[in-house]
């Protein structure tokens, strides 16, 4: 893995330098920012977070197994009472949404790890402790051969500091 | 009118009406992180908070063991009222946790910007006060020990809970709130913490912090799913808040006893939860802003609107003491008129006038934006709702169990010394673990904080862009996840 990575301290200059990245199509540009920002979600143009997915399979799995245990241990153990039924759904429906929330939830930090790729062992590359605090930065993975251009353009654009990385 | 206008406005000069969403005494990011980190800086005076939270521990502790040598007859417990303060203090707790739930999870859907600079502490006050109020069941048993028969397992006699109990509910519903809570908070701290691993000079806590952190960079990768997860934490949080505390109701409504057996339950257990949970919220907040001087980020107007929260939970909790009045007298039920009569007029009307003093008479003077704007007014007051809450769970449960239906049956409760040093405890254990957190992790989002932040910009003022989303500074409140 070898790059360049751009430190910038305004957040405007680190849009116009991604949005001329994305248009010369050079490498593969990483984003860093002390906070979120949309106007880097607007330059990056990047889909939906999948992370939903694993909500939904989470809460769903939640609910079904919240609903059957209880069901199940009327039917193993049944407790007969004239004219009520041996599984009451009303009161499993309590069981049936707590494990929903519990399952759904615990899913859904499942689904942010695997997605945002934490944890993560090593974060030397493409990063500067400068990115938690104040600066905003820009890595670009690209090959040899495009690396000027990206010099170029990261400077070009008001970084602060450009550096190659590898 | 005319004469009212300019006081609003001269009250008003300070924090203009928009101010609870932007923090116009925070000019960059790196001052946004300097201090608040700065207020990680261990003091004498946050040593001598926590030696008393731990001796207040250490008295509740040996007033345990006590109890578990002697039995619970030591605790006042004796026919007919067999719940006493310990389920009382279980219910304060549960309650006090779920005010941190509302404000970081319910006010983040609302996008109530104001929540951005308390909702960590609050966060941390849910967490600890659940925590707290788990150990309250235990405590209650005669053989703590055997606690773990309440967890759905096969053991060895093949004999599973009864799920149509609600103690069993119970067990579900405050274990969920517990682990998702403690989610949240966790899920929150990771961009914090990656701050703290990259300002960090010691390397062993470097290295602890980077393994806390899960090696966070603060990449657009992470942020767009930290958003999206966040974002169904929160919804998966807020029907919990409601539910949790409906369940904790259910374990009266479900019981024929006067006074208990009644609909009116879930709603009037959860708007009381979030009013004492506010209450605990000042209590604690408004000493924070002032100790690590930070009135620039929890503002006036971020009181304020809190305040107007409190005002608004108050109207509904005595909304509901009285519609209990009004269903025992509509009722025509003798015993449920003649329970309620005692309540307020007869053996326990202290605890309830008490309970009717600080929970509906006291918080309206919030009516007065002067008033809601005064610190030391707050402050006391929340104290005030504390109390008055503790003692609303305390009317609903032991004149209940003291006058229920038939009047043989009918007797005292009073507090032993064993009650109140191990409530004494709960308040120690709970502050032991608020004040370990306030100096090791930062008391306030700064990953949040940073949102409602201008960023520096190249050029003063941006152009929209095509799709009409601007370049411009401090306009976020909080972050709309895609």
């Amino acid at each position: 893995m070898r790059g360049i990575v751009g430190v910038f301290p305004e957040l405007d200059a680190t849009v116009e330098a991604v949005a001329e990245l994305k248009k010369l199509r050079v490498g593969d540009v990483t984003v860093y920012s002390p906070t979120p920002r949309h106007e880097l979600d607007d330059v990056l143009k990047q889909g939906p977070s999948v992370v939903r997915v694993y909500t939904l399979i989470g809460a769903l799995a939640g609910v079904t197994f919240g609903y059957w245990i209880p069901i199940w241990v009327s039917d193993y153990w049944p407790l007969v009472v004239g004219g009520k039924p041996i599984a009451s759904w009303v009161p499993y429906t309590i069981i049936g949404f707590e494990l929903m929330v519990l399952i759904g939830s615990l899913a859904t930090v499942l689904g942010l790890f695997v997605n945002a790729r934490i944890p993560r062992i090593t974060q030397t590359v493409g990063y500067d402790p400068r990115f938690s605090d104040g600066s905003f930065g820009i890595w670009v993975e690209c090959r040899p051969d495009e690396q000027e251009t990206v010099r170029r353009v990261l400077a070009a654009n008001g970084a602060a500091e450009v550096r190659d990385e590898r | 009118m005319s004469t009212m206008a300019p006081d609003r406005i001269e009250l008003r000069r300070d924090n203009t009406a928009t101010a609870d969403v932007q923090l116009p005494a925070v000019k960059s990011y790196t001052q946004a992180t300097d201090e608040i980190l700065d207020t990680l800086r261990v003091t004498k005076a946050w040593f001598a908070g926590l030696g008393v939270a731990v001796l207040c521990l250490l008295i509740g502790g040996t007033a345990w063991a006590y109890q578990i040598y002697m039995g619970l007859g030591v605790a006042g417990y004796r026919p007919p009222v067999m719940w006493g303060v310990y389920i009382i203090t279980f219910v304060f707790w549960i309650g006090i946790g779920h005010a941190g739930t509302l404000i970081s999870a319910i006010l983040y859907l609302f996008r109530a910007g104001f929540r951005t600079t308390i909702y960590r502490c609050a966060e941390a006050m849910t967490v600890f006060a659940v925590m707290t109020a788990g150990l309250f069941p235990i405590l209650h048993l005669g053989r703590p020990w055997k606690f773990f028969w309440l967890i759905p397992y096969p053991h060895w006699r093949l004999i599973w809970p009864q799920f149509k109990s609600p103690l069993v509910w119970d067990v579900f519903a405050v274990l969920t709130y517990l682990t998702v809570s403690a989610t949240f908070l966790f899920i929150g701290l990771i961009p914090d913490i990656a701050v703290l691993r990259d300002r960090e000079t010691n390397p062993v806590r470097k290295q602890i912090f980077g393994v806390l952190s899960f090696g966070w960079r603060n990449s657009d990768r992470e942020w767009r799913h930290f958003a999206r997860a966040y974002l169904f934490l929160a919804a998966f949080s807020t029907p919990l808040v409601l539910s949790v505390h409906s369940v904790v109701s259910f374990d009266f409504a479900m019981a024929n006893l006067p006074g208990w057996h009644t609909t009116i339950f879930p709603p009037y257990f959860v708007a009381g939860a979030i009013f004492s949970g506010m209450g605990m919220v000042f209590t604690i907040i408004i000493p924070v802003r002032r100790w690590f001087k930070l009135k620039h980020y929890v503002t006036i107007n971020v009181l304020d609107a809190g305040a107007k929260l409190c005002l608004f939970t108050s109207l509904v909790v005595g909304c509901a003491y009285l519609t209990e009045f009004f269903i025992a007298w509509y009722s025509g039920s003798e015993v449920e008129q003649s329970y309620f009569w005692n309540r307020v007029f007869g053996q326990w009307w202290w605890a309830a006038w008490i309970m009717l003093t600080c929970n509906a008479i006291l918080p309206l003077l919030l009516f007065s934006q002067r008033l809601r704007r005064n610190t030391t007014f707050l402050f006391t007051l929340s104290i005030f709702i504390n109390l008055g809450m503790w003692y609303e769970r305390f009317v609903i449960i032991v004149p209940s169990m003291s006058h229920e239906f038939e009047p043989w049956k009918w007797g005292p409760y009073a507090p032993t010394y064993i009650d109140w040093a191990i409530l004494l405890g709960s308040f120690g254990w709970f502050s032991m673990w608020f004040l370990l957190f306030i100096k090791q992790l930062p008391v306030l989002a700064i990953a949040e904080v940073k949102e409602i932040v201008p960023p520096r910009m190249r050029h003063a003022h941006a152009e929209p862009d095509p799709e009409g989303h601007s370049i411009a500074p401090g306009l976020i409140g909080s972050y709309e996840v895609r």
